[in-house]
């Protein structure tokens, strides 16, 4: 028997996760909707025999066609035809949850159960709730629960299960309008009728997004009913609009949101005057414009610290696994070149790919708990100034900082950014941020060739790698992905002591996608190199494919004062950044030797250019899994061309200044 | 007495009621689905210089940058 599907629907912030969490346990699935990257969360549960599939919907303040987490959450509620629907809401914050709650029964569902959730925090704020009371006014039934302390979960798995029966008559209360606008709705129902629209929409919902002038509604109305009619429709909108004098958007907002203010005094009341809570404090000086940068350094570094010190190692530690077994397995294969591919293609890939899983698992825990902790909204709220003049979000400071350790979890990170095009754009600007297997090759050349003034060279290496980032923002926002700039208003929450279980299992969840997504292209690219080196003959004899293509794009290097040697290393570098100095020294027979075969003019380019060529094969990967194709290649493209204009600028400065 | 303003000019402890907000729909509807609609009593919590301001609306705090709070318009109480 098929299982019966029970949506989840919420705002941001109202424990949504921790409800899902409770029903599901640890039986769920992470992924993404498709054809969109917004996460999309499965989970099973059973009572009394019958079985539930969970879809958590992203927690959204409304149900407009302005965002996609939002399109995606009223997809489903309207065509995913879910047996239940689940509303969480926030007990402490009840007049703004009831908003969406509005909005899913003017969309006609019925077979709605409110979650009441934080009801604990609720009373220790003196907001009084009588829930019966609620259930009555609201025409649907209510549970009054704290998800966090576990009360009130099985009443809720109950309420689903004799509603998913049938045995739960409900009638959610509807917002009237003022008299005006109950006649423009009317205006359109009757326009409408009869087609077949009304079969799958209820009209009156339609009327209202037509009011609210809702592209994707109009889309749909107007394959049915042609340009005409919608026409006469808009324009009649139009004059009501004129008679009022404002849009009809903030004509039906505020009058939904007194019909929400009348019907709460039904069911809600407040004792004692609200108090400055521990939230307002902190947020004193998490969000002061001083002290506010002092404390998100202080978590930076611990952050920074408590990835890569402990993932690192872990790294280091996984891929001398996978080159020991490559070792001993070595010897026992007779045939060269089935040995070749297995010990350095496909064992070194793999171990590459699975060496990546201890710093993107560790990474998402850290941001997990940055998220549900609540900080997360603060570094938004204290960034924004800053980052806002290159086109970046507040949040954005994030993925970029930890870009100096390493891209692949950087990419992963624009995942807290909400926006869709921001979070496209700090992605393809990401890999510009030196992580730190090219921090080996530029202090390696820094010091080989800067004596004393190593660190300053290396330190102006990092600038021009963080100003072309910041330029390439600006730049990728204004032309490649545009758009309109999102306004900032974001939600502090109250800080909370993060659920571990939800913690471990979202970051185990996200780990394991990232390793099957990236897994193959950094797989691929592995045996490609492979190939390259040892075909036809091995690599360092000057007749590899690795290096005639070094040879064809000489005249290319030129430009920029390098040679084919320089080819090939940034050829090996696409694997990981630090291959570009050992394969000078496969070509040189040593390190060593590449002190006397360059100058100090064409070693900072090699730096420069090393910095900022092109993400190595994990970052792709990473940008594919999390976006497409399209812009994985968007950005190899333009950073090869951005590390080239650099890099001939450099060079003929440098020539023009008498430093070659 | 009515006096309207922006929500930008109001000072910590301040209060006001939402009477419009001037925007495109995009702002509209962000502004919309958090609660801040005309008719909702804003309170200012915290306003930083350079930074944004802290607001509550119905229990909530909100961050709003100084650009869009001087979009929004109150009634101040």
């Amino acid at each position: 028997m098929a299982m019966k599907v029970v949506a989840l629907a919420g705002n941001p912030n109202v424990g949504k996760t921790t409800v899902f969490n409770s029903l599901t346990g640890m039986r769920q699935h992470v992924g993404n909707w498709p054809g969109v990257t917004v996460e999309k969360k499965e989970g099973v549960f059973e009572y009394k025999g019958e079985k539930f599939l969970v879809v958590d919907l992203p927690g959204t303040y409304s149900l407009t066609a302005h965002s996609i987490d939002e399109l995606v959450a009223r997809n489903f509620l309207l065509n995913g035809n879910p047996d239940v629907v689940v509303n969480v809401v926030d007990a402490t914050s009840l007049l703004r949850n009831l908003l969406l709650t509005m909005e899913i029964f003017e969309m006609g569902l019925k077979n709605v159960v409110i979650a009441l959730n934080k009801i604990d925090l609720a009373e220790k704020k003196g907001i009084r709730i009588d829930p019966l009371k609620m259930s009555k006014a609201l025409g649907v039934p209510v549970v009054a629960m704290s998800a966090k302390e576990g009360i009130g979960i099985e009443e809720l798995k109950d309420k689903i299960y004799e509603m998913a029966q049938g045995r739960i008559k409900t009638n959610p209360v509807v917002p009237r309008y003022d008299p005006e606008v109950e006649r423009e709705i009317e205006h359109i129902t009757n326009s409408l009728k009869g087609t077949k629209l009304e079969r799958r929409y209820p009209l009156r919902w339609l009327a209202i997004k037509l009011l609210q002038r809702d592209d994707e509604v109009m889309k749909l109305v107007l394959r049915h009913i042609g340009e005409e009619r919608l026409r006469e429709i808009m324009t009649h909108i139009g004059e009501a609009e004129a008679r009022y004098g404002r849009a009809m958007d903030l004509i039906i907002a505020s009058q939904k949101y007194e019909f929400i203010d009348r019907l709460t005094h039904e069911f809600m009341s407040y004792v004692g005057k609200e108090k400055e809570s521990l939230t307002d404090q902190l947020d004193r000086i998490l969000i002061h414009p001083v002290y506010g940068f002092i404390a998100l350094a202080m978590v930076f570094y611990a952050v920074f610290k408590f990835i890569f010190a402990l993932g690192l190692p872990l790294q280091e530690w996984l891929d001398g696994l996978f080159a020991s077994f490559g070792e001993w397995l070595a010897p026992q294969i007779a045939n060269e070149t089935l040995r070749g591919l297995l010990v350095d293609g496909i064992i070194g890939g793999v171990g590459s790919v699975l060496s990546f899983f201890p710093l993107v698992f560790l990474l998402f825990f850290a941001l997990s708990i940055l998220e549900d902790v609540g900080y997360m909204a603060r570094v938004a709220a204290l960034m924004e100034g800053i980052m806002r003049k290159f086109g970046l979000p507040g949040k954005s400071v994030i993925p970029l900082v930890l870009g100096l350790g390493c891209n692949v979890p950087a990419v992963m990170a624009t995942r807290t950014l909400e926006d869709e095009r921001e979070r496209l754009v700090t992605m393809l600007v990401s890999p510009f941020i030196p992580c730190s297997a090219r921090l080996s090759v530029i202090s390696f050349l820094a010091g080989a060739f800067f004596g004393s003034n190593h660190s300053i060279v290396a330190l102006s290496v990092y600038l021009i790698a963080i100003l072309v980032a910041l330029l390439s923002a600006w730049l990728v926002g204004r032309f490649v992905v545009k758009g309109e700039e999102s306004p900032f208003v974001i939600e502090l929450p109250e800080y909370l002591i993060p659920s571990w279980k939800t913690v471990v299992t979202h970051s185990w969840e996200r780990s394991k996608e990232f390793v099957k997504k990236a897994g193959t292209i950094i797989l691929l690219g592995a045996i490609a190199i492979w190939y390259l080196s040892n075909y036809p003959v091995e690599i360092g004899s000057g007749k590899s494919y690795a290096e005639k293509l070094g040879y064809l794009f000489e005249p290319y290097m030129r430009l920029m004062g390098l040679d084919w040697k320089a080819a090939v290393s940034l050829l090996f570098g696409i694997i990981a950044k630090e291959n570009v100095i050992s394969t000078y020294g496969v070509i040189y027979g040593t390190t060593e030797a590449i002190k006397n075969a360059m100058t100090p003019l064409q070693a900072y380019v090699l730096a420069v250019v090393t910095t900022l060529y092109i993400p190595c094969i994990a970052t792709i990967g990473a940008i594919r899994a999390e976006s497409n194709w399209k812009w994985a290649l968007f950005t190899t493209a333009y950073m090869i061309a951005v590390a080239s204009i650099v890099g001939i600028l450099i060079w003929h400065a440098g020539v023009a200044l008498g430093l070659a | 007495m009515l006096m309207i303003v922006p929500l930008s000019s109001l000072k910590p402890g301040e209060r006001g009621i939402v009477v419009n907000l001037q925007g495109g729909p995009g702002f509209r509807n962000r502004v919309l689905g958090m609660g801040i609609a005309p008719g909702a009593v804003v309170q200012v919590v915290e306003a930083y210089n350079p930074g944004p301001m802290v607001i509550s609306v119905s229990g909530t705090r909100f961050a709003v940058g100084r650009g869009m709070a001087s979009r929004i318009l109150v009634r101040k109480l």
